[in-house]
């Protein structure tokens, strides 16, 4: 009977989760163990997650991760008080984030304390923009272009894939063995994201970012707005000195934005019909005390 | 057929949201090209610190007019606002990231008083902030609404293919 069920779990892991980590034996290890309400068999036929570590679905996983990730940065760099901004920014996400067919997720987003040029995106939807970053905007279409690109990371999962390559190493050291599940279920979360919010200071691949400024371009234009406001926000930010303590996690952590523009201006190129006839929306744009007006 | 291209081109950048002619200069001395294609032709070359002005952007490339003449530069190669006095002097590599490091001297220079850093050490230590998050959660549209937002903004949701990096 036990065979059976286990037989079933492997079944379904396998067919539905095609992105799912193979870890073979050791998802079977892992889907085995006591969780908090119950050993039962009913848990083992449970769909493993993503990295087959919390005994909850891939979804419910990355949903987790991202939630433990964006509040550690949010320990370290509140929400800006002011409620109609952060609504604002979720109008925005909301609809540009629907265009992504990810709508198995909640998407949060949301305007950062930070005098620091930068935007960050965790797993399970949710998107973080420094107000330094937001101070730099000059209409909705590069609010979304900006908001755009993050999502572009969340759908392609670049930052799971990092944590994956992580667990890897760890199942190496034997990090997995230990019995996982019920009060340790945060636990071994945190293990798997490491100190802090360090991951986000990580860095991802430069190919990685490349990409996600194509599928933001391609966001943004799906939801009616001009492609071309993400590559104007690089060419603002293109011109911050790069020895300004403002980008230097920005920089550290992505191609030079000149770099960025070469690529998704060549990528752009052959469809530029595509991209034609999309709205600015300058006038709806939600400025904070100090932004200037300007185009 | 070029010409057909051409036109449609024309056409496009007549949709194109217009940026105020507004002031620049060239960081790093680029090809003027008569459309804004990398293979398009060259009408002249712009030498670094050659002022320009900007009338209009398409994609990665900036309609430009400078010295009587008017064609496309890429966004990467111009700056804008006012050039400087000694644009190449100071410069050893003329590269855009010399003119970025402030050599150039011009703006962006953020205030040294209430500066909030989100550096790698600060990101490492932060903690975990349970009513900030749940905060955020709370501010979350629904579909429904985000549709009804994207509405009055006339904004108009169209299909369109996710674009290939450009060949090498």
């Amino acid at each position: 009977m036990i065979f059976r069920i286990l037989l079933v779990a492997l079944l379904i892991s396998g067919a539905a989760t095609t992105h799912a980590f193979d870890l073979g034996g050791l998802v079977k290890e892992i889907t085995k163990k006591p969780t908090e309400d119950s050993a039962s068999e009913q848990q083992q036929t449970k769909q493993p997650g993503l990295l087959g570590l919390l005994g909850g679905t891939p979804v419910e996983e990355e949903i987790a991760i991202g939630r433990e990730i964006s509040g550690r940065l949010l320990g370290a760099a509140p929400l800006v008080k002011d409620k109609h901004l952060q609504r604002y920014v979720n109008q925005v996400g909301a609809w540009v984030a629907k265009q992504s067919g990810r709508d198995d997720l909640v998407w949060h987003f949301g305007v950062i304390e930070s005098d620091d040029i930068n935007a960050f995106a965790a797993p399970g939807g949710y998107i973080l923009v420094t107000k330094g970053l937001y101070k730099k905007l000059h209409n909705e279409a590069e609010l979304a272009g900006v908001l755009a690109h993050e999502v572009g990371h969340v759908i392609k999962q670049h930052h799971l894939k990092i944590l994956k390559q992580g667990q890897l190493i760890d199942v190496g050291g034997g990090l997995l063995k230990q019995k996982v599940g019920g009060d340790d279920k945060g636990q071994a979360i945190g293990k798997m994201i490491g100190s802090g919010a360090e991951i986000l200071a990580r860095g991802l691949d430069k190919n990685a970012e490349y990409e996600a400024d194509r599928i933001g371009v391609v966001l943004a234009a799906r939801a009616g707005y001009d492609a071309y406001a993400l590559p104007s926000v690089l060419q603002e930010i293109g011109h911050v000195r790069a020895d300004d303590s403002s980008v230097a996690l920005l920089f550290k952590t992505h191609p030079h934005p000149e770099k960025r523009l070469v690529e998704l201006g060549d990528a752009m190129d052959g469809h530029a019909e595509q991209f034609d006839d999309g709205k600015v929306l300058a006038d709806r744009f939600y400025r904070l005390k100090g932004m200037s007006k300007a185009f | 057929m070029k010409t057909v291209q051409w036109l449609i081109c024309v056409a496009l950048l007549a949709f194109v949201a217009p940026l105020v002619a507004e002031p620049g200069y060239i960081i790093r001395s680029s090809d003027l090209m008569d459309e804004p294609y990398r293979d398009a032709t060259s009408l002249a070359e712009l030498e670094e610190g050659a002022p320009v002005e900007i009338l209009k952007r398409k994609g990665g490339w900036l309609q430009v007019e400078s010295a009587g003449k008017s064609g496309w530069v890429r966004m990467s190669k111009i700056r804008k606002g006012k050039a400087p006095t000694q644009p190449a002097a100071e410069s050893e590599a003329g590269g855009v990231l010399d003119l970025a490091s402030g050599r150039a001297g011009t703006g962006n220079v953020v205030s040294a008083t209430g500066v909030r850093g989100l550096n790698e050490e600060e990101l490492k230590e932060a903690k975990f902030d349970a009513n900030e998050v749940d905060k955020l959660e709370s501010f979350a549209v629904s579909e429904q609404k985000a549709a009804r937002f994207a509405q009055a903004g006339k904004l108009i949701a169209r299909e369109l293919e996710f674009i290939p990096a450009a060949a090498q």
